[in-house]
């Protein structure tokens, strides 16, 4: 898909094809940075009838030099029932290649958004800006939790109860534990942990699960648009408080941070969830669980280095991260007990 | 073998060399985010040059007493037992890093089964031992990281 000599004719046939009407030219296809887990490009599209439209191209990496494994299959799937939904902003799902046959990778191809990511926004804005950007940021993630999870078919498992899906998430950390080359004592010690502190339970609901500034493209009049659902389940939606606290320590401006009781209090607000199952103390809980996904499969990229079996310098750039995990697991283990007050302080990148 | 300049030198050397020389002609953006987490990885692979094998040794050392004194209270369990009985048959003296790696993860494997232990039973002076070994082996990792921050990201 990186391949700037020969992608344009093919996604130009491909396009055309998929059209069956008029005929597409590709005018310029650029490699996007900025993502980690999938290969991202851009292409500038002239139509036959004088249209002229930009699409993003979202494929896989070739096999051995993904950082992470995900289905593009699953992640279609999940983009056109929210799409059908009509639930959440998102950018438009143009065509899949299934196969790869295509476009040499399984690909999503999308509308290209006109805009910022939100994370390139808040690089540059002042306090006040920065407060604004806060509230639509829980809207937004109040919005996803919204979802009706009927509305979305059987795109996503849905688990039987909380206390089960619960306890499957926990098991997760020892079952990381278990897989990886080498012992991780970080993780059997926090699965304990959480095991023995679960807080009330929530309705379960659709979870983005890589919910950060960076996969919210804001339209120049100020729309979010999520992007980048390729880890999204069914499970408590304070895996995505949780993520996002801990995600924004480690790549800020941390929203949450800057006033901890207004952004709970208005998710509260537009979730309608409650004061018992959603504030500092269960915010410092679900902070220690909710990177467990991502990080098991940062942790699974690494193994398979060590292994033999993948390759790729993000595969041991990302294993900082890792560390970044060690350090919330631990803080979020200790946090619970004097949480209700204070807010969350998970410990930063330096 | 010449020992000087050490390994972490010589890393920290072409650390200098890609960003001094090779990045300034590179235009490429993807290109320069690539050098970008180059250089991070090379600065976390000179810093687990000069120490990793004496941070694993103390560590594995300060593990096993822990493990021990767990395995001599009321919080033992057959997994602690178990994890102390496989360090014992199977640990190594040998210097060379895969060796000290495989004798750290089945020290690794003792503290896991210990703080669970320690944590099942309600110690709270073992589950508070154990954390500060996790602790320790944090500091380590931090060290390695030093700064880092998701380049290109946003």
């Amino acid at each position: 898909m990186h391949d700037v000599g020969t992608m344009p004719n093919r996604l130009a046939a491909f396009l055309t094809e998929r059209d069956g009407q008029r005929s597409a030219t590709v005018v310029s296809y650029d490699a996007m940075t900025g993502g980690y887990s999938r290969l991202m490009a851009k292409a500038e599209i002239d139509w036959s009838d004088g249209q002229h439209e930009t699409f993003v191209l979202r494929g896989d990496p070739p096999a051995g030099n993904a950082m992470m494994e995900t289905s593009r299959d699953v992640e279609h799937a999940l983009l056109r029932s929210l799409a059908e939904s009509d639930a959440v902003a998102m950018p438009a799902v143009r065509h899949y290649d299934a196969t790869g046959d295509h476009l040499g990778t399984k690909c999503i191809v999308l509308d290209f958004v006109h805009g910022s990511s939100l994370q390139a926004l808040l690089h540059t804005a002042g306090d006040a800006e920065r407060a604004r950007h806060a509230i639509d940021l829980v809207d937004t993630m109040a919005r996803i939790h919204s979802i009706d999870i009927d509305a979305i078919g059987s795109t996503l498992a849905v688990p039987t109860d909380w206390d089960d899906y619960i306890g499957e998430l926990i098991d997760r950390f020892r079952q990381a534990d278990a897989a990886h080359i080498e012992s991780v004592p970080f993780l059997r010690f926090v699965a304990s942990w959480l095991d023995a502190n679960r807080p009330p339970p929530l309705p379960l609901r659709v979870v983005h699960s890589d919910f950060q500034p960076a996969n919210i493209m804001v339209t120049p009049e100020g729309r979010h648009l999520m992007i980048d659902w390729e880890l999204t389940h069914i499970g408590d939606p304070r895996e995505d408080l949780g993520y996002y606290n801990v995600y924004s320590s480690a790549s800020g401006p941390n929203l949450f941070l800057a006033d901890p009781e207004a952004f709970l209090s208005r998710y509260r607000e537009r979730t309608g969830f409650s004061e018992e199952a959603v504030n500092m103390e269960t915010m410092a809980y679900f902070s220690a669980l909710a990177a467990i996904t991502v990080y098991a499969q940062v942790l699974a990229g690494a193994g398979a280095m060590a292994r033999g079996q993948n390759g790729g310098l993000l595969t041991t750039y990302t294993m900082n991260a890792l560390t970044i995990g060690h350090s919330n697991f631990l803080t979020g283990c200790t946090a619970t007990k004097s949480a209700k007050t204070e807010p969350v302080r998970i410990r930063e990148a330096v | 073998m010449l020992s000087r300049p050490t390994t972490d030198q010589i890393i920290a050397d072409c650390r200098n060399e890609l960003l001094n020389t090779i990045d300034a002609a590179i235009t490429d953006p993807a290109v320069k985010i690539a050098i970008q987490m180059m250089e991070n990885v090379l600065r976390n692979c000179a810093t687990r040059a000069a120490h990793e094998i004496a941070w694993m040794r103390e560590e594995t050392d300060d593990v096993i007493t822990f493990a021990k004194r767990v395995a001599a209270s009321t919080a033992s369990t057959d997994a602690v037992t178990a994890a102390l009985d496989n360090y014992v048959a199977k640990r190594s003296d040998s210097l060379h890093l895969d060796d000290v790696s495989s004798t750290y993860s089945l020290a690794g494997e003792c503290l896991s089964a210990s703080l669970e232990a320690a944590l099942a039973a309600g110690d709270d002076d073992l589950s508070g031992a154990g954390r500060a070994l996790l602790e320790q082996r944090l500091a380590h990792e931090m060290e390695i990281m030093g700064e880092w921050t998701m380049v290109g990201r946003g």
